[in-house]
């Protein structure tokens, strides 16, 4: 916007200084051409004397006060043009003939004025020197030139009006398209778009592509450490299971040693290796509908454990969505269910909702509750207590509860066991939004 | 009982396959998944245990495609995969349990009974056979408190039949559900066992627990419940 204001400034200083440099040729020239109008009309005598028909066509030189004033000075006298009737002129100055001089008005001064001096050539072969000044007053031209002046200042004030407005406009439609763009990344941020869609505009298109490139880099990457985290999981597992084959029920003190360090090998793949790739959370994973994973689970433990007859209970709210992976949900739950279904003796439920319902990813809680023999407090401790080795574990619980507090940690939630009003532990999780 | 075990790592297949053998486990072993299917569909199998990740065919699509094909035996997942995403797929393909490597063998062994028990309609490893007590998970034949000494092979005839009551089982069917595929049967043998557990049940020959339907096969004639 400055810019533009100097910019359109410098273009009225340059144009009005050209104008008056315009202005002023022009004016030179006619005066110049009064000089020779005048000249027409004077008739010189031998003695010097000179006289001018005063019957001359323009009316400036006739009209007293018109503005337009022509002085003829030499030896035998001096001559004013009808116009100059009653009117104060500055005392003429001779000049050399041949020489022209054009004189602005001086301080104080009111007339622009053009002297011409010429040598009349008698018959006889004398020459007479005459002066002629043609005066015209400075306020015509300062009228002309104002004139000039306040038109080119308010057509250069609705120009810069008009380009102001142009560049409102332009830098609306401009940024149109990248207010598009915000819309669209806070989309696919917040999990309701994978990628950016198809259709901006040329400029943009690169733009959207690299994003969306990005994004699937992101999940590429993403699914080749956990494919190679996993792939080292499983590799490491079938040698153990050999191992664990080969290892009689009641061995002697060899074997039970054996046997604990093969436990805590698989409590650490287990909660370390395999959670190293699932906990790697992506800020950006779709939302996943709750209620439909939970049934899978539900489903899937019935046949399991199907000599128990278990009776579950799912009590969700509405349309709730895991903002995070599926499979973190899936061994959340399920690890959590199992154990419910294991220690329940005919009745599990589950309960779930919103963590944060204000935020754009809110997070969720669940509550796993059954009729079981329930926990001892200080088992609980020793559940949740990090950094405790496998063998040092509960048995039972132990496992799948170690692996829901590495995926819980990984979230930045917690993990609460208190006991249910249906008699058996109640295991709650709260994960907060992201 | 014959267990089809579908696993690909040859030296989990030794050390489990001595370990099933010995608890008295007829054994197919494939070590891909389309030779796997094809024992599966063939072979009279009474409980597969598959391995997710074999060569040729994964073990899912092993599953489904039995599945598929009427095949309902039950089917134990063993794999090394132990998250509950795989775990809950297996079980929609099919699968009716699941077990993650590495394993305690006693831990395969318990699921393997129950899932058989279980696919015969009974709810306990306790079964009682007239005034016997068969008990599948220890393997023991009891008359009260006293404990009726069963060979290998008599204990295997004595548990399918158990698991099959109301059912006329020929000598085939016995010999192909206690022996191996490649194993060298002879169906005299299973004459031999029955008679052997005929008079280990019955020294008086007052129960007739075992009845031959002559040109047909066998029947228990005890009342069988769990």
């Amino acid at each position: 916007m400055p810019v533009l204001v100097l910019a359109l400034g410098l273009v009225g200083l340059a144009v009005s200084s050209a104008n008056h440099r315009g202005a002023l040729s022009a004016l030179e020239l006619r005066m110049q051409s009064y000089v020779y109008t005048v000249l027409a009309a004077m008739e010189v005598d031998p003695s010097g004397a000179f006289e001018v028909a005063s019957d001359f066509a323009d009316p400036l030189l006739l009209q007293p006060g018109s503005g337009l004033y022509v002085q003829v000075s030499g030896s035998g006298g001096e001559w004013r043009s009808p116009s100059a009737l009653g009117v104060d002129l500055p005392a003429p100055r001779p000049v050399s003939a041949g020489i022209s001089e054009f004189l602005e008005p001086a301080a104080g001064g009111a007339y622009f004025i053009y002297r011409y001096g010429i040598g009349w050539q008698q018959e006889e072969g004398g020459i007479t020197p005459f002066t002629v000044s043609v005066l015209v007053h400075g306020d015509e031209i300062r009228q002309q030139t104002g004139a000039f002046r306040k038109g080119l200042w308010q057509s250069l004030a609705l120009a810069g009006v008009i380009l102001v407005l142009a560049q409102v406009l332009t830098v609306f439609v401009v940024l149109r398209p990248l207010r598009r763009v915000e819309q669209d990344v806070a989309r696919v941020e917040s999990g309701r778009a994978e990628r950016l869609p198809e259709g901006y505009p040329p400029e943009l298109e690169p733009l959207a592509r690299n994003v969306n490139r990005l994004l699937e880099t992101e999940k590429s990457n993403q699914q080749r450490i956990r494919h190679a985290l996993d792939s080292l999981a499983h590799s490491l597992k079938t040698p153990m299971a050999v191992l664990q084959a080969g290892l009689p029920l009641h061995g002697g003190k060899a074997e039970r040693s054996m046997q604990n360090a093969l436990d805590e090998m698989q409590h650490l793949v287990a909660t370390r290796l395999e959670r190293a790739g699932g906990s790697a959370r992506r800020t950006l994973a779709a939302p996943v509908p709750v209620k439909h994973h939970l049934e899978r689970i539900v489903e899937s433990l019935h046949k399991v454990h199907s000599h128990k007859m278990i009776g579950c209970e799912l009590k969700l709210e509405p349309d709730l969505q895991f903002f995070g992976e599926e499979r973190d949900l899936l061994e959340l739950a399920g690890n959590l269910l199992d154990n419910a279904f294991k220690y329940g003796s005919e009745n599990v439920a589950v309960s779930g909702g919103v963590n944060g319902a204000d935020r754009a990813r809110p997070g969720i809680w669940l509550r796993v509750e059954d009729d079981g023999p329930g926990m001892p407090p200080e088992r609980r401790d020793a559940l949740l207590q990090r950094g405790v080795r496998g063998d040092e574990r509960v048995e039972g619980h132990g496992l799948g509860l170690a692996i829901v507090q590495e995926l819980v940690d990984a979230y930045g939630g917690e993990v609460t066991i208190e006991n249910s009003a249906m008699g058996g532990a109640a295991v709650e999780v709260r994960l907060p939004p992201s | 009982m014959r267990i089809l075990l579908i696993e690909d790592d040859e030296r989990l297949v030794e050390s489990l396959g001595a370990r099933l053998r010995e608890a008295g486990y007829a054994l197919d072993v494939s070590t891909d998944g389309i030779e796997g299917l094809y024992a599966g569909e063939e072979f009279p199998v009474d409980l597969a245990i598959v391995d997710l990740g074999l060569p040729g065919l994964n073990g899912l699509e092993v599953i489904r495609r039995l599945r598929q094909r009427g095949r309902d035996f039950p089917i134990l997942i063993l794999t090394a995969r132990s998250g509950w995403q795989d775990k809950v797929e297996g079980l929609e393909a099919g699968a009716d349990d699941y077990l993650t490597k590495p394993f305690q063998v006693e831990e395969l062994m318990a699921r393997i009974n129950a899932l058989l028990r279980r696919a015969s309609g009974h709810a306990r490893p306790q079964i009682s056979l007239g005034p016997f007590l068969v008990d599948l998970s220890a393997q023991r034949l009891l008359r009260g408190d006293t404990e009726i000494e069963l060979t290998g092979y008599e204990y295997k005839v004595l548990e399918y039949l158990v698991l099959h009551p109301d059912t006329v089982v020929t000598r085939s069917e016995l010999s192909e559900h206690i022996y191996e595929e490649d194993a060298d049967r002879d169906s005299n043998v299973i004459e031999v066992f029955i008679g052997r557990l005929r008079r280990k049940l019955d020294p008086d020959g007052s129960l007739n627990p075992i009845e031959t339907l002559r040109g047909r096969g066998y029947r228990l004639a005890l009342a069988v419940t769990s």
